[in-house]
């Protein structure tokens, strides 16, 4: 069995070397310069073992320090309770959303399909040397902070200890239930595509988690001890059950399929198609177009994807109603909460940039039109000549700007009425400029995405994402946006500044999408 | 007319794939392209549909003595792996095909004439291309390509998803069409190379070059054939 992990991981640190040496290759300029020998370099490859290690032990800790500092101790202050007792409380309940949403055994993943699928390695042998390991990682991974955050919060040195031999309890417990089930039903699932029950049983924990603290209910250190023991009890009885299980071979074969295993990489692309068969028959009943030429083509796609396009947005601008409503309904009964609001209209624009980054859809959008539709008619010479191209783009950019326009244009007037129901203002153009203001931001983020994907169009035939320029455009545009958050400025000053950047960016990159894109925009071979 | 390549070069980092390509290809012929794997036929073909830009050389139409820029209009190229909108149903993506292609069709017909002319059953017509198989799609990619006629066809591997039926008659419709095109076909397989092209052409070690065909039988045919793919 050792034997088998070795090798097992000695393959999946072959690839992540790689992969970290393809990611290098990527990078704009360097890309030039770096051969394809590379990959046969001794060197590189030790400094990319060596980076591979490293990432392999900070993940051991990183995602626990993150996760217990979010979930458990950030959210401490909310409660008017002891807070070692929250802390266990909440820790107990994610521990078993935890254990039932990620089992590591039952996770598709590519490292496991390509040892157990492509090369044959042993599937009892590679599943359950690689399980051990990840169970050994979770106990040293959390043990550190679960003794450093209990210490700072008050928990007894034996709960702080017993905390990490829980999680592993309840994992083993999980797990062996899905062997029970395989045995039993033949089936196992795939533990990335959680059913309704699961959804149901995750639902009632977190609200469990961070409910009952907020009526000051909490488990106490007696129930833990009980909840403990039992766990330790049936998780020792489990691992004997996982250890003596032979049939992993089997079982992995029905999660390891292709489907499952490239599922997240092509998620969009399985849900579009999906949703446009749905559509396909009461579309073509109904529809048809007078239309010709590029607005044909694009009209239907637009009819064939409602659900990724008009519907959704039309979900956006109910859910955002709903909050207005909310609002109205506070600033009615309660006079802080009015001036807070009015004061937090007149400073805190800068935040919307972010939220509009948020509601925009022609992120997902355009990466539907590849996958779709440009990702096989690119192939077509006729439709990368520059009259097809900007045909299509001036479509496009309509269809995205008229999309994305209806929440942002709820959001501006709500503003503006929720100005003016909050005590209103001295200067009344900021009504004007809080509507016009939102506005252009939808319409800069609809302009900006599919300049973007035209200049530089990201997706090579196999529809994988490939271009590291892309990837870094769309990094600064999150990170400026995120930065908004925090700065306050007037809202006069900043709208009309936002306007005018707005128009100016729209402006010149539309001029250099005309001037560029039947040149840039083609399939990466 | 005819289809002209002049030094043409294409490098991938440091490996040479086309070292130096000089060729004539004929309007009326159809040209079997043969080479081994990874020989370069496709990289050869993704240049003449400019999807990647060669390194040097030339290649250009020529008409009645002038020469001209290969435009988009003028070429065809039906992928071994077939290309189409998915979300359209097979008429959609005829109707709109015919409407950007507007100009240059010649003897326009209807939807279905060209439907009939492929043989893609009534059933088929309407229904989404993502349903169709593998073949059915590629007998879709090939028909677009036919109907907006360009001069210059380049077909890639494209009967080897086909029934033997289908086979069949394809190979009949391009014998049919041939007359008013250049077409280049590349296959791995020698008999449909021998059965289906007026010349045969080797892609080997960066180097395109005709096999003779005159005077020899087809089993030294085959035999020529296979050592020259050896580079012997």
């Amino acid at each position: 069995m050792i034997k088998t992990f070795i090798t097992s991981f000695k393959l999946k640190n072959t690839y992540r070397t790689n992969s970290i040496i393809y990611s290098i290759k990527q990078l704009p300029i360097i890309r030039k310069i770096l051969p394809n020998s590379l990959y046969k370099n001794r060197g590189i490859k030790i400094l990319a073992t060596i980076i591979s290690i490293l990432y392999e032990i900070i993940s051991i800790f990183i995602g626990k320090i993150i996760y217990m500092a979010a979930m458990i101790l950030g959210v401490l202050s909310w409660y008017n309770m002891k807070q070692a007792d929250v802390f266990i409380h909440i820790f107990t309940f994610l521990t078993l959303c935890g254990g039932i949403l990620n089992t590591y055994m039952l996770n598709p993943t590519k490292d496991k399909y390509y040892a157990i699928i492509l090369m044959n390695i042993n599937a009892r042998e590679y599943g359950l040397s690689n399980y051990y390991c990840q169970l050994l990682k979770v106990i040293i991974g959390f043990l550190p902070f679960t003794i450093l955050f209990g210490m700072m919060v008050g928990i007894p040195l034996w709960i702080q200890i017993a905390l990490p031999f829980f999680i592993v309890a309840i994992k083993l417990i999980v797990m062996n239930y899905s062997i029970y089930n395989f045995r039993k039903n033949n089936k196992v699932a795939n533990e990335n595509l959680p059913t309704k029950l699961v959804w149901g049983f995750v639902g009632i924990c977190l609200l469990m988690a961070y409910g009952l603290p907020a009526i000051n209910v909490t488990i106490t250190q007696i129930i833990f001890l009980f909840v403990f023991t039992f766990s330790i009890i049936l998780g020792v009885y489990s691992l004997v059950r996982i250890h003596n299980f032979n049939d992993y071979r089997k079982m992995y074969r029905q999660i390891l399929t292709e489907p499952n295993i490239y599922r997240q990489e092509k998620k969009t692309e399985a849900e579009v198609i999906k949703n446009a068969t749905l559509k396909q028959i009461e579309l073509d009943r109904s529809y048809t177009s007078n239309k010709s030429d590029f607005a044909y083509f694009h009209d239907l796609f637009v009819k064939r994807h409602r659900k990724i396009l008009t519907q959704a947005v039309k979900k956006q601008a109910v859910a955002i109603l709903i909050v207005f409503i909310a609002i109205i309904i506070g600033i009615e009964v309660n006079t802080e909460f009015k001036n807070k609001i009015n004061e937090l209209l007149m400073i805190s624009l800068p935040y919307f940039v972010f939220i509009m980054y948020c509601l925009n859809r022609s992120s997902s959008v355009t990466q539907a039109m590849f996958m779709n539709c440009d990702h096989s008619m690119l192939t077509y010479r006729i439709y990368r000549t520059p009259k097809v191209i900007l045909g299509m783009f001036k479509e496009r950019l309509k269809t995205l700007i008229v999309i994305n326009l209806l929440p942002s244009t709820i959001i501006g007037v709500g503003f503006a009425i929720l100005l003016y129901l909050t005590g209103g203002t001295d200067n009344q153009l900021n009504y004007v400029v809080l509507i016009v203001s939102i506005i252009t931001m939808s319409i800069f983020f609809s302009v900006h995405y599919l300049v973007m994907y035209y200049l530089l169009q990201p997706y090579n035939v196999n529809t994988e994402m490939k271009s590291s320029t892309y990837k870094v455009v769309q990094g600064i545009t999150y990170f400026v946006c995120w930065y908004m958050i925090q700065i306050q400025l007037p809202t006069l000053s900043f709208g009309i500044a936002t306007i005018i950047f707005c128009v100016v960016y729209s402006l010149i990159s539309l001029f250099i999408a005309y001037k560029y894109a039947p040149k840039t925009f083609k399939l990466r071979l | 007319m005819k289809l002209v390549v002049k030094n043409l070069k294409k490098n991938f980092e440091k490996k040479e794939v086309l070292k130096d390509i000089n060729f004539e290809f004929q309007k009326g012929k159809i040209y079997g392209l043969l080479g081994r794997n990874g020989a370069g036929k496709t990289t050869f073909f993704n240049c003449l549909n400019e999807d990647i830009e060669v390194d040097a050389g030339q290649f250009y139409i020529e008409d009645n003595n002038s020469k001209r820029k290969m435009e988009a209009e003028d070429v065809g190229y039906v992928l071994s792996t077939p290309n189409v909108p998915e979300f359209l149903t097979a008429r959609e993506f005829l109707k709109f095909f015919i409407d950007i292609n507007q100009k240059r069709i010649k003897n326009k017909k209807t939807i279905d004439e060209y439907f009939d002319f492929m043989k893609i059953e009534q059933e088929d017509r309407d229904k989404l291309l993502k349903d169709y198989s593998h073949g059915m799609k590629n007998k879709m990619q090939m028909l677009v390509n036919i109907i907006a006629s360009p001069n210059v066809l380049l077909l890639d591997e494209p009967l080897t998803s086909f029934d033997v039926v289908v086979a069949e008659e394809m190979k009949q419709m391009l014998k049919e069409i041939k007359k008013d095109h250049i077409i280049i076909f590349s296959t791995h397989i020698m008999e449909l190379a021998l059965d289906l092209c007026d010349e045969i052409v080797i892609l080997n070690k960066g180097i395109l070059e005709e096999i003779d065909k005159n005077d020899i039988d087809n089993k030294n045919l085959k035999n020529k054939i296979i050592e020259a793919l050896k580079g012997e």
